[in-house]
Formats: structure tokens, C-alpha cells, sequence
């Protein structure tokens, strides 16, 4: 099963283009979104999440029309919104449980293994009696990973899951997505370039609105191997450098900014060749520099 | 400090909305109050200025009630902000003090709580200047009672609430307990209201109320309305103790809240989940089930329905809203069962149904109102709706989970108030459980119009781009198209959403008469919700649309197959309904506008008042044929009716109204229909040769019921399937008749029509004037007999003595005659009854009621006896051969008195509670009444003119009294006297005209014919003697019994006392009849010494002033030269209220101070002057002293 989006375009009511003549074929697999904020990923996984209206376009779920046949996707469909809150005064099992009933499992007997095995898996059955709103960031986005498992979904999305996870809680969530990731669809968007390198089969950067790049992210980072050099400078030249060169990143290291830019020729002035890494490549496609 | 700290607290509540919009509310329901005639808050305003003094100050009084959740608000929040907020660690560490603070934090929200409460003079002041108040009912501002409300109500009170809920806030440290806390004071305030209510315990009552409204009321009961225009009072009297008692119980209240009040704090019950700890575990590898998808709807819409309405039913605002309005409804359950006199009714159960209705239905709409709002929008905003709207489950489930949720919170509601009254049922004993009745009434009859409203609701916030505008849009919806059908005319519940006419159910007939409309319009509603719900289910918001187009596309995307069908059936089903209700209501029967009716009313008056005073030929007898069909609710009335000249010239027409529920043949030998208004059901017949003078002629007459199908609202209630009640007035009523008038002011004032006559003024040896009585009908003494046929299960009762019964083609058949010729004044009834029969030499007493009401029969005999006892003895002869009392639904609420025969509503009398030793027995005294009657209005009726109830309303009542006194004694009578004389002083302060005195009372003034002519009858009794009082009446019942016109007046009666009054106590029939005269009687001291012999000497030293009052309550003092008593009662004995009595002697009393001496045999509790409180004294309790014992040297 595939999942193929032909021509997909939307602009909001306040003008806003939030896609723009989008064309992707997602495979089973990890698939990486990636965007900066504001790139239009939250509106595609909504779309595809049956939860939006395109102004036009195509999407089908193999044979399912999945703009028509909504009811068809949601069976299939696991979804961890962005962001999400809960029912006040509910505990995780019960609203899990709910989830659980109205994604199908209505056999309670059933329900209530699944439930259970699902608290576990997600390291989350300790805390199962406890009111959802006491939760902290990484235990409810467990819980989110957890209601969005539910009913062994063909269709995976989670829309920026690891925002605000601590490194640990990142990992073990990615253990669990990577787990599920085999066997179907998983659609992973993030701005977090690590998170799709060290995921994701296959990706697709996205930017106003665009698809800049589609493809595995290792031949993305070929194609960009000896056009990126580095060196790092004073903090008085930075002004001087961001004009002169096309700069893709500046971090600080040991207080000091450390560039990586983009030339197919040696920049010189003290730039020596840098290992391609992602994050090189999203920000030159942004900048649509190659 | 403590300064700063208030000042700091004040400024943080000015600059939030809250404290604003709180005032704008008040200010709102004020200027409402004061400015139109539509919005009422607290009692009526009466004829006093809009601004009146006395308003301000009893908003005021009262308004602390309204403000106290305002309050609790203000207050909660100053108490324990700093823990709600976390804030406590940075305060609580700073060097403040306990003191400092509390007291700083408690003075600014007690004064941040008056804010709203002046309200009050903001909304009386702006209201004055508005283009539509009528500038004669304003008077000047009167800053002076604007500043006392304040400071004797508005400061004290704001004080004292803020203590009570600061110490509730500081020990419970919880929001919901301290609304609850405070909806349980509003709560106890009204139960001690109720507890109260008895005006034996009025100044305890007036000292516990911590607001002191009850303070203000007892000292201004009396007030007339001259002084509620000019007086405002300060801290006086009972009010200033009142003031006392509760400030000082305020300041113990919040040095408790100090010393319980702690820095630290406390162990918190929910502390956050600590997640770390586990984190570092690493998950278990659980195998995941893969288990079967289901689509099974069904199963998803039970889970969903079981969350959200387990969500709801803990939520914070439910929980307050549920207890207080149970704690609304079963308190006035439990208490509230009054029926005057300080008496009980039986806890029927349609009676608990309307308290269920009054006290629990308003919050049942706001918990509509309110959580449709949150059920619909309730995922959007927890932002679960990503996450449920991407769920396999069909949008009909999420609707119809949260309509059901919300159908259950409000019968949850209901049934825990269903139980409410039948506890209160089992706890007065009375185990007459209509469960059935509950259930139906409750949980079909209201819970559909909940029903029909939610989904309204629903459909409206499902269309709203957010929540606020749906709250707005439904609530202009709910509370504004009321108001739009009476400008546009339109009567039919077909436009009004949810619109079925009203019903009144009765243990006679149960809802019988309305239910095939009420049916039917339930379901036209009910396809009509159909519509809407399919419409809510296709728009239901699924997902982020941000386009109309979007939800559009998704709605079509939604309608398909068994929604389309859906629809076309309900659109079929409510258009079929439609037209099937619009051919029986507006075809077959016919709906008037509000507008129409008013008009027609309007026009009546101005066509045909000119023949108000037109010489009628008079009605001599009439026969009736009669039947009536219950089941089909008609009645066809034949009539045979002599009419005869009885004027010197001759009559040339005859006029008729008629009622316009009945289609009326009318035929008259030798006279044409000159006339025939079929708008205004009027004609005019002409004479072919006139009428003569002397002459008589027989018409005929056929009155015909036109019910058939059903009516937009039930027009002819006097006909249903069991209690059928109509009088003969359905039939052809001779000239124009006033009662069809507009009668309210306003009204007329639209119609150009000027004020409505009052009774002619009252003559001295009238004869023209006094031809017609103020029964009116262009008739005297009829003779009357009645063939009525009913159904074979029912009795048919017409007056008369029953000549003969038969039965014919499966019907009853009945017939009487008049023993003796009537006023033409009488009904007719038919229903399932089971009699009482007795006898009382050789008349025959019987009791129609229902089998389900036996309770007071046995009394109501009694009543009969004993009257019949008395008035046989004392007034003259009883002509008629039966006295009857008949029970009839409770569509109305009245006893009435025809010849032989007095109608008994369901809803009084028959379900009275009469337990209690001391209980004045309603029952009993209603009966004499009625049986007063007839003597005085069947034997002696008055002229229509001023006064003529003095001859009917007043003299029924003293007979009723001198029954009661013979069976109950005088105490009693001391009790309900009491009653009596507060019911006239409360009524005069809200006279809408001009008080009248006893001789000259208008027909409508029933406060005074009824309550003063009780209290002036009864005195004129003690000073001049029963025997003197019965002998004047005889005279009269001698002289003017049937009597031929000229019919008598007031002065008749008067004459006839003032004849058997002595000529040192003729100064009594002016005071008593002819002016408004008020005494301020009081003791100033009363002592007592032990004399030798064992007996006592007591010494009273007594104040007495009369005055006279004017119309408008003016009242002037007049030099006393008065015969009023002295006495001394003893200590009352255990069980009883009044001791005896050791000393009554009538003193003249000349001047306004006087001192007694008086020996009695042993220690009196309490002496003074008018010690039995007979005089109309605004006071009375200040009559008597406990007395005082000086030890004798």
C-alpha cells in the first residue's frame, strides 16, 4: 500500500498558502517530513488525517479515494495531533479505553488487553488511574503515541511528536515508532533534521507551502557532499560574513560562531570541506540554493 | 498597613471586569423594575412613586440576595487567592502580619461586594429620565434614602455575608465550597422565611433575618402609600437592633476566620503525577494484541454517552447548580404548603408538580443553556477534537452521545426532585402516591420541551463559529421570539418553536380536554427537531474547517442514503402534522391574534356602550333542556324564557350578547333581528309591536357547543370530559355587557379609551338607580327549572331540588326546579361524583366531589349545619329544599355561591390540611361563607352601586365569623382576626386607587369588604352585641328579602345598625362605615402589687390616639372620646396561645393619656388597652405590657 498525493493545494481564509500544488508518493516505511514552522506540514498531515478540506488535489490510501472516503481512511488512521489536551478529571486508562472503543475495539474483554498491553508498551501503566491533566509533556505524549497505536493503524501520523521531549524520552519514543514503522505508512513530521536522519527511509522537505525535495535522505546528502565548507570566526565578523558568503548555518562553538557554507568552489578566506550532514540540506533547499 | 493591603485589594477588583458587569446587571433588573411594567423584581410596585423612598430602600432591603453569589465571588478570591495561585509562597514569607493582612484583604472585598449592590440607585436614578415612564409616578430625588439604604442594608449586609464566606473560604480553602456554602444561606434564608412565615412569630422572624428585609418589611407593612412616597428610616426601632445582632454576629465570624486562618500550607490533596521516576524503567515489550475493528456504532454511541456524561456530572458547575436547585425546590416542597391562615394543603400531586416546576425549571434552562454550549464545543476546547475527530466513529454518534448526555443531566435533576416530593408526600402522610402521574408530567410532558430546546441548542452552537456567539445567539432566540408574536399578532403555536398550548391537569379529568392538541403539536415539534437534529449531524464541525465551503462539501459528503430518507420523512411527517393541525385549529376552529382579540374588545366598548343604560325588557323565568355530552366536551342548552316590561313606557328592541363559543339560535315571537354583529357577538331584535309596559312574551333560545378536532389553546374550559362547569351565561346575555371590556389601563390607553367607569356613587333613597344589582343581567327573581341529561356515568346538577331522575337511550336524564325564585345566577355541572347526603330539617345537604378527594367532606357538612343553624335563627327563613356543594376541576380556583348550590374548586377546601388543634379551619369557614351568601346576595342583594358589597362580601363573612366563633370559640377568632386586620393594613399600602371606606367600598376592593368588614363587623359585635347586630340584619333580611327593585344599598344595612346602637357608642358607625379611621393604641407601662387579700392591684398606664385617614392614606388625628377596653390576661396554660382572661372593662377614654387601676384574682402575665387588639391599630402587639410586679410594702 501507498500512500500518493497528487497536486494538493490550500490557502487559508487570511491568504495564508499553506500548500501549494503538493505532489508525494509515500511508501510503507518512515516517512520524514520535514519544514521550519509554519511550512504547511501541519495542514498536509491534517489533510491526511481527514480532518481538512483541501481547495483541490487528489490523495488515495492505495485504492481509497481518502479525501471521499473518510470513514475508510479513519479505519485505518492513527493520528498524534501536534498538540492535544484531554477530558478534565479522566484517568489515562478510561480515555484510552474510549479512544479504543471508537476507533472499533468494541469487544470490552478485547479492549481491555489492548489497553493494558498499550499502557505497558508505552511505559505509561503505572500512572494508568491517574488524571491525564496531571500529566507531564513526555507522559502525554506517550499517551498520545499510545492512542494513536490503537487498533494496529496501516496509516501512521504524528505531527511533531518530540517537541519539548527530553533526549531520553525522544529516544524511547522513536524505539516504539520504529517498532510499528516496518510494517506501515508512518508519516513524521518535525523540524528537527536528527529526527528523520536517524529514522526515516525516505523524506520530503517542505517549505512555504512547497515540496523541495523528495527522496532518501542519504542521496540527499551526497548530492550536497563538497559544497559545504567550514570555519569558525569572530563574533565582530559575522555581519561581514553572512553578507559575503551563502551562509547555511552558524552555531556557536566554544562561544565562537562556527559557519557552514554553501559554494560549489572553495570559499577560501580560512574555509576548509565539511562532511555534508541533513541539516545542510534543508537549509540550502530552503534558501533554494541548489 | 491594613490600609494599603485593602486599598491594594480594591484597586485589583476595579480594574477587572467582573466587579462592572456585576453592577450592570443590577442596575439592569432595577431600571426594569422601576421603568416598565414587564420586569419585576421583589413584590409588585404598587401605587407609590417609582423612586419612592420606600422602593429604594426595599431594593435595598433585599438586593443582598441577589449579590450574594456576586460576593461570594469577590470574597472566595480575597481569601484564598494566594493559594489557588501559588502565590503564598512569596507572600507568606514577606514580614506581614495575620492581622494586617486578613483584615486588610476582608475589608477591600467587603467593600468591592457593595459595589454591585448600588445598582439599586443607579438604576432608579437613570430610570426617572427615560422618554417612556410616566412623569406623574416619579417623584424628586430623594438622596437621603438612597444614603440610608446604604448604610443601614447595603454596608451591614455586604459585612456580614463577606464574614461568613471569608471563614468559610479560609477553613475550606475550596471554590465549590464556598457557592455551595453560600447557595445553602440563600437556601436557609428562604426556609427560615417559610419557618417564619406565621405572623404569630413576626418579630422573631424580623430579628433573625441577617439581611433585615423582614426587619424593614414589619416596620413598613402598614405604610400607606403617602408614607412610602416621603419616609425613608434609618437605624430604628427593630431595625436597629436587627443591625446589631448581626453586625456583632459578622465581627465573631471573622475573629474565628483570624484565628483559624494559617500562613502555612496545607497537604495538598492532588499533587501533579511525578513522571520521572519511571521513565528510567525501560518498557516492557508487550506483544500487541491485533484485535478485530468493529464499526458497531451503536457500542461507541453507549461508551461516548457513559464519558461525557460521567465528565459532566462531576463537573464543578453542575455539582453547584444541581444543589442549588434541589436545594431550591425540596425546601419550598417541605414548606411552602400554605392556603392562608397559616394553613396546610394536603401535598397533592399536581400541586408538588407546579412547586417542581416553579423552583427547579429556571435552573433546568440555564444547565440547557449552559452545557449544550460545552458539550458541543467541549472537544474543541479540551483540543481533543483532533485526536476523536480521526476516529472511525459516524458523526451522529458524537452528536447524539452529548444530546443524551444532556437529556439525563436535566431528568437527573427532575427525578431527584420527583423523589424530593414524594418524600415530602410520605412525610406529611399522605400516601397517595401518583407515580404514574409524576412520571408522565415530568419525564414526558417537560422533559420533551427540554428535549426540543437542547436540540435547538445544539443546532444553533453546531453553526456558530464559536461558542460565545452560539450562548448569544440561543439565548436571543429562547428569551427574544416570545416577545414577537404579540406585535405581529400571531397566536398559533405552529411558529413558535416548541410552541403546544398550555394544559392544566386535575385529578377529575386528568389532562383530557388538551391532550389531542398538546398530541399533536408534540408531534409536529418532534419532526420538526428531526430536521434540525439531521441538519446538527450533517454541519457537525469534524476536524479544522475554516471555510463555510468546507463544511459544506463535508455536509454533502454526509448526506446520502439513509439521511436523505431520514430527512424526507421528517419533512413529510412535519408538513403532514402541519397542515393537519393548521384544518383543526385554524379551519375547523379558529386562532385569533392577541392584537385581534383586544381590538375586538376595544371595538365592543365603543359600538355598544351606548346601550349600557338602555331599558331592557327584564328575564321573569326561564326552562332549560339541556344536554350534555363529556366525552365530546358539548352541550346543547334549550331555553324557554319569559321576558316582561317592567317600566312605565314601552320597549320597542331587545339586545343580546352573546358568547362567542357557542353558535346561539335566538327566536322571539313577533320581533326581527334589526341588528346581528357577527364580530362582535351583538344583536338587536325590534320589536314588531313594542313590548308594553306591564307586558310579557316567551323566547326561545338554542345554545350550541361547537367543539370539534382540537384548538390551538383550549377555549371553552368550562366543558371536559369529567367536571364540566358552565353557567348560564353561555347562553344569550340580555344588553351590553361591561365585563367584556378591556380591563387592563394600559390597554385601554392604546385603544383611546378612557379609564373604566367605577360604581355609580352611592344615593340615599334611591329608585331609578337602584333597579338593576351589581350582578346585573337585566333580570330579578327568576324562576327557573332544568331537564339535563348527561352520559350514563355521570351525575348533571342544576339548581333546585331534583324533581325527578330517569334514564333514556343510555343517558341520565335529570330534573329541578327552583324551590324558590333566584337571582338569574346559576350553573350547571355534570362529572363522575360520588354524594354525601345528610339532612338538616328537612333540607337536604349534600357534598358532590370526587371520589379521589374524600378528606374534607365530613367538615364541609358540618359547616353546612352549623351555618344553616345560625343563620335559620338569627336572619330569617332558608328557601331553598337543598344546600349543595359541588366540586369542579381546578381550571379555576374559587368557591361561588348560587342559589342552593355553591361550586367548590378542586384545588382548595377539598385537599386543605387541617391537623393541627390551633388550626383555623379553612374548610369550615369557607362553607359558612358561601352559605352566608345565601342570605346576603340570593336574599338581599345590593343595588349596583358603591357599597354594594358591603351587603353581600361583608355580611357573609360576619355571618361566617359568628359560625366559627360558635364552633371554635373566641380564640380562634382572635387568630384569624389577626390574619384579617394584617391582610387589609399590607393591602391599603398597594391600593392602585383610592382606599374607600366600609360604605362606599368598590366591588373590586375586596381587602376591604372582605378583611376590614371582618375586623369592623366583629368590633361592632363586642360593643354593641351579637343580639343587636343580628337583630339590625334581620330587619334587613325582613324588609328586603326577594324584594322587587329599587334594590337596597349600603346605607340600608348601615341605618339598620346604627338603630340598634346605642346613643353613647353612634360615634362607632361613622368611624367604622363612613371614614377610614386608625388607632395607635399602646401601653406605656403596666405594674402590679399583691394586696393582702391575695388578690392583685394593677396599674396600666395607656396611650390612645385615633386618626382618620384620606383616600391616598393621609393621616390626620382626631381628639379621642372613645368607649375602648382595658384588661389582663393570665399566663397562658400550657398547649394554648391566649390566657385567660382576669379583667375586661370599657373605659371612656377622652384624652390621649390615661392611667388605670383595676384589682384582679390573680397575677396577670399582661394587661393594657384593647388587650383583644379589635381596633384597626397598626400596631397591635404594643396593645398589652407584660406586666411588672412591685412588691407590696
Amino acid at each position: 500500500m501507498e500512500l500518493t498525493i497528487k497536486n494538493l493545494s490550500k490557502t487559508y481564509k487570511n491568504g495564508v498558502k499553506a500548500l501549494d500544488n503538493v505532489s508525494l508518493t509515500i511508501p510503507r516505511g518512515m516517512y520524514g517530513l520535514l519544514g521550519p514552522n509554519g511550512a504547511g506540514k501541519s495542514t498536509l498531515m491534517r489533510t491526511l488525517a481527514t480532518l481538512q478540506e483541501p481547495d483541490s488535489g487528489a490523495v488515495t490510501l492505495g485504492d481509497i479515494d481518502l479525501l471521499k472516503q473518510k470513514d475508510e481512511v479513519r479505519r485505518r488512521l492513527g493520528y498524534l495531533p501536534q498538540e492535544f489536551g484531554v477530558y478534565p478529571r479522566i484517568s489515562a486508562q478510561d480515555m484510552l479505553s474510549h479512544l479504543a472503543l471508537l476507533k472499533g475495539i468494541t469487544n470490552s474483554r478485547e479492549r481491555k488487553e489492548v489497553v493494558s498491553a498499550m499502557l505497558q508498551r508505552c511505559n505509561l501503566y503505572d500512572v494508568r488511574k491517574k488524571a491525564l491533566t496531571g500529566f507531564s509533556g513526555g507522559m502525554r505524549q506517550r499517551f498520545g503515541i499510545a492512542q494513536a497505536l490503537l487498533g494496529n493503524p496501516q496509516l501512521l501520523i504524528v505531527d511533531e511528536p518530540t517537541a519539548g521531549l527530553d533526549p531520553g524520552e525522544r529516544t524511547r519514543f522513536y524505539n516504539l515508532l520504529a517498532e510499528v514503522g516496518e510494517q506501515v505508512i508512518v508519516i513524521l513530521s518535525t523540524h528537527i533534521v536528527e529526527d528523520v536522519m536517524d529514522l526515516c527511509t525516505n523524506m520530503a522537505i517542505i517549505h512555504a507551502g512547497k515540496v523541495l525535495y523528495q527522496g532518501e535522505p542519504q542521496s540527499a546528502i551526497s548530492r550536497l557532499n563538497g559544497r559545504i565548507w567550514q570555519r569558525s570566526i569572530d563574533k565582530t565578523e559575522l555581519a561581514h560574513y553572512e553578507q559575503t558568503f551563502q551562509v547555511v548555518s552558524n552555531k556557536l562553538v566554544g562561544g565562537r560562531p562556527f559557519l557552514h557554507v554553501f559554494g560549489e568552489q572553495p570559499p577560501g578566506d580560512g574555509f576548509v570541506p565539511s562532511q555534508a550532514d541533513l541539516e545542510d540540506v534543508f537549509f540550502t533547499k530552503i534558501r533554494n540554493w541548489d | 498597613m491594613v490600609l494599603q493591603i485593602a486599598l491594594f485589594e480594591i484597586r485589583f477588583w476595579l480594574r477587572s471586569w467582573m466587579v462592572w458587569i456585576f453592577l450592570f446587571i443590577i442596575g439592569l433588573l432595577v431600571f426594569g423594575a422601576v421603568s416598565t411594567d414587564q420586569v419585576q423584581l421583589g413584590a409588585a410596585l404598587s401605587n407609590t412613586n417609582r423612586n419612592a423612598p420606600f422602593v429604594i430602600q426595599n431594593f435595598y432591603s433585599f438586593i443582598a440576595l441577589l449579590t450574594l453569589l456576586m460576593s461570594t465571588a469577590f470574597v472566595n478570591s480575597a481569601a484564598i487567592r494566594d493559594f489557588s495561585y501559588n502565590t503564598y509562597q512569596i507572600i507568606f514569607t514577606t514580614p506581614l502580619s495575620r492581622f494586617d493582612f486578613l483584615l486588610g484583604r476582608f475589608i477591600g472585598a467587603t467593600l468591592i461586594s457593595v459595589i454591585p449592590m448600588l445598582g439599586v440607585s443607579l438604576g432608579i436614578l437613570l430610570a426617572k429620565y427615560m422618554p417612556w415612564v410616566d412623569p406623574e409616578r416619579w417623584g424628586p430625588v430623594d438622596w437621603g434614602s438612597h444614603l440610608r439604604g446604604i448604610a443601614v442594608f447595603a454596608l451591614p449586609n455586604a459585612f456580614f455575608i463577606a464574614a461568613v464566606l471569608f471563614a468559610i473560604a479560609v477553613l475550606a480553602r475550596n471554590e465549590i465550597v464556598s457557592f455551595v456554602a453560600a447557595l445553602i444561606l440563600l437556601t436557609g434564608y428562604g426556609v427560615a422565611g417559610a419557618l417564619t412565615q406565621d405572623i404569630q412569630n413576626e418579630t422573631l422572624a424580623a430579628l433573625i433575618d441577617p439581611f433585615g428585609s423582614r426587619a424593614f418589611d414589619l416596620v413598613t407593612r402598614y405604610w400607606t402609600v403617602a408614607e412610602k412616597n416621603s419616609v425613608s428610616i434609618g437605624f430604628q426601632g427593630l431595625l436597629l437592633w436587627n443591625r446589631i445582632i448581626w453586625i456583632g454576629v459578622g465581627c465573631l465570624v471573622f475573629a474565628v476566620a483570624y484565628s483559624r486562618f494559617s500562613f502555612a500550607e496545607r497537604r495538598t490533596k492532588a499533587k501533579p503525577v511525578e513522571a520521572g521516576a519511571q521513565d528510567e524503567i525501560v518498557p516492557v515489550q508487550v506483544p500487541l494484541a491485533h484485535p478485530q475493528l468493529h464499526d458497531a456504532p451503536w457500542a461507541k454511541f453507549v461508551g461516548s454517552f457513559k464519558i461525557h456524561f460521567v465528565g459532566m456530572m462531576k463537573s464543578t458547575f453542575f455539582v453547584v447548580i444541581a444543589v442549588a436547585s434541589l436545594l431550591n425546590c425540596i425546601p419550598s416542597l417541605a414548606l411552602s404548603a400554605t392556603e392562608g391562615y397559616g394553613n396546610q394543603t394536603l401535598p397533592v400531586t399536581y400541586w408538588i408538580l407546579d412547586l417542581i416546576r416553579d423552583t427547579l425549571y429556571a435552573f433546568i434552562l440555564i444547565v440547557i443553556t449552559y452545557y449544550a454550549g460545552v458539550l458541543v464545543w467541549k472537544d474543541r476546547e479540551e483540543r481533543m477534537d483532533e485526536i476523536a475527530d480521526a476516529t472511525p466513529a459516524p458523526e451522529w454518534m458524537f452528536f447524539a452521545s452529548r444530546l443524551l448526555t444532556l437529556i439525563l443531566m436535566v431528568m437527573a435533576m427532575q427525578a431527584a426532585a420527583l423523589l424530593g416530593g414524594i418524600a415530602v408526600q410520605a412525610w406529611h402522610g399522605y400516601h397517595r402516591y401518583q407515580i404514574g402521574l409524576y412520571l408522565h408530567e415530568l419525564l414526558i410532558r417537560d422533559a420533551s420541551s427540554f428535549l426540543f430546546l437542547s436540540i435547538l441548542a445544539f443546532f444553533i452552537h453546531v453553526l456558530s463559529p464559536n461558542k460565545y456567539l452560539g450562548y448569544f445567539f440561543y439565548i436571543i432566540f429562547v428569551a427574544g421570539t416570545p416577545f414577537i408574536w404579540r406585535p405581529l399578532n400571531i397566536a398559533t403555536n405552529l411558529f413558535r418553536f416548541s410552541g403546544r398550548p398550555r394544559m392544566t391537569y386535575s385529578d377529575m379529568f386528568g389532562e383530557a380536554p388538551y391532550r389531542a392538541a398538546w398530541d399533536w403539536y408534540t408531534l409536529y415539534w418532534f419532526f420538526f427537531c428531526g430536521i434540525l437534529a439531521v441538519a446538527t449531524v450533517m454541519f457537525w464541525p469534524r476536524g479544522k474547517q475554516d471555510r463555510w465551503a468546507g463544511r459544506r462539501r463535508n455536509a454533502a459528503q454526509r448526506f446520502h442514503d439513509g439521511w436523505i430518507s431520514a430527512t424526507l420523512l421528517c419533512m413529510l411527517a412535519f408538513a403532514s402534522t402541519g397542515a393537519w393541525i393548521w384544518y383543526n385549529t385554524a379551519v375547523i376552529n379558529r386562532v385569533v391574534g392577541p392584537k385581534t382579540l383586544q381590538r375586538r374588545q376595544a371595538d365592543y366598548e365603543k359600538t355598544y356602550k351606548q346601550y349600557e343604560k338602555q331599558a331592557q325588557p327584564r328575564v321573569r323565568s326561564v326552562k332549560y333542556a339541556i344536554d350534555v355530552y363529556p366525552q365530546s366536551r358539548n352541550i346543547t342548552m334549550r331555553a324557554e324564557q319569559v321576558i316582561q316590561n317592567p317600566y312605565p313606557q314601552p320597549l320597542t328592541e331587545i339586545h343580546f350578547t352573546i358568547d362567542p363559543n357557542y353558535v346561539t339560535d335566538i327566536d322571539i315571537p313577533g320581533a326581527s333581528l334589526s341588528k346581528d354583529d357577527q364580530k362582535l357577538y351583538y344583536r338587536i331584535y325590534k320589536f314588531d309591536s313594542p313590548l308594553q309596559p306591564g307586558e310579557s312574551r316567551t323566547m326561545h333560545f338554542t345554545v350550541k357547543s361547537k367543539n370539534r378536532g382540537f384548538e390551538n389553546e383550549l377555549s371553552t374550559v368550562e366543558l371536559v370530559q369529567n367536571g364540566s362547569f358552565f353557567n348560564n351565561t353561555v347562553g344569550p346575555v340580555i344588553g351590553y355587557n361591561s365585563q367584556r371590556q378591556l380591563a387592563d389601563p394600559n390597554d385601554r390607553r392604546k385603544f383611546d379609551l378612557k379609564e373604566i367607569d367605577l360604581m355609580p356613587p352611592l344615593e340615599r333613597n334611591c329608585t331609578n338607580d337602584c333597579r338593576e344589582t351589581y350582578l346585573g343581567g337585566h333580570s330579578d327573581w327568576v324562576e327557573v327549572q332544568t331537564v339535563i341529561s348527561t352520559s350514563a356515568d355521570q351525575l348533571a346538577i342544576a339548581p333546585g331540588s331534583l324533581v325527578r331522575e330517569w334514564q333514556e337511550n343510555g343517558r341520565r336524564y335529570f330534573e329541578y326546579k327552583l324551590d324558590h325564585e333566584s337571582m338569574n345566577f346559576y350553573s350547571f355541572m355534570s362529572a363522575r361524583y360520588e354524594v354525601a347526603r345528610e339532612e338538616w330539617n328537612g333540607i337536604k345537604l349534600e357534598v358532590y366531589y370526587d371520589r379521589q378527594h374524600p378528606w374534607n367532606v365530613p367538615r364541609m357538612m358540618n359547616s353546612l349545619k352549623k351555618s344553616l343553624d345560625y343563620y335559620t335563627k338569627n336572619f330569617g327563613p332558608y328557601y331553598h329544599k337543598e344546600a349543595r356543594i359541588i366540586e369542579f376541576p381546578r381550571v379555576a380556583r374559587f368557591a361561588q355561591a348560587f342559589p342552593g348550590t355553591m361550586p367548590y374548586s378542586e384545588s382548595i377546601g377539598f385537599i386543605a390540611n387541617i391537623n393541627k388543634p390551633d388550626d383555623i379551619d379553612f374548610v369550615f369557614y369557607v362553607v359558612a361563607h358561601e352559605m352566608g351568601h345565601q342570605w346576603w346576595a340570593h336574599q338581599v342583594i345590593g343595588a349596583n352601586m358603591e357599597g354594594a358589597t358591603l351587603l353581600s362580601e361583608t355580611m357573609a363573612q360576619y355571618s361566617a365569623l359568628m359560625v366559627m366563633e360558635k364552633q371554635y370559640g373566641r380564640d380562634t377568632m382572635r387568630k384569624f382576626l389577626k390574619y384579617e386586620m394584617d391582610n387589609y393594613l399590607r393591602s391599603r399600602g398597594a391600593e392602585r386607587l383610592k382606599e374607600r371606606p366600609l360604605l362606599t367600598v368598590e366591588a373590586n376592593q375586596g381587602y376591604i369588604h372582605y378583611r376590614k368588614g371582618s375586623v369592623v363587623l366583629y368590633y361592632l359585635k363586642e360593643m354593641i352585641g351579637e343580639e343587636a347586630v343580628n337583630r339590625a340584619l334581620r330587619k334587613v333580611v325582613q324588609q328586603y328579602a326577594y324584594a322587587q327593585p329599587p334594590y337596597p344599598t349600603s346605607h340600608a344595612l348601615v341605618d339598620a345598625l346604627q338603630e340598634q346602637t346605642p346613643p353613647q357608642l353612634q360615634y362607632l358607625i361613622k368611624d367604622l362605615f363612613e371614614d377610614i379611621t386608625i388607632f395607635s393604641n399602646r401601653t406605656l407601662d403596666a405594674s402590679a402589687s399583691k394586696r393582702a387579700d391575695g388578690k392583685y392591684d394593677v396599674t396600666i398606664k395607656v396611650e390612645a390616639r385615633k386618626y382618620k385617614a384620606d383616600p391616598k392614606g393621609n393621616e390626620t388625628e382626631v381628639p379621642i372620646n372613645d368607649y375602648i377596653d382595658i384588661g389582663a390576661f393570665a399566663k397562658p396554660a400550657k398547649g394554648k396561645k391566649y390566657g385567660d382572661t382576669l379583667y375586661r372593662e370599657r373605659e371612656h377614654i377622652t384624652q390621649p393619656n390615661s392611667t388605670f387601676t383595676f384589682v384582679t384574682a390573680s397575677l396577670p402575665e399582661k394587661a393594657g388597652i384593647d388587650p383583644f387588639a379589635l381596633l384597626i391599630d397598626r400596631v397591635p402587639d404594643d396593645n398589652t405590657k407584660t406586666v411588672s410586679v412591685i412588691n407590696g410594702k
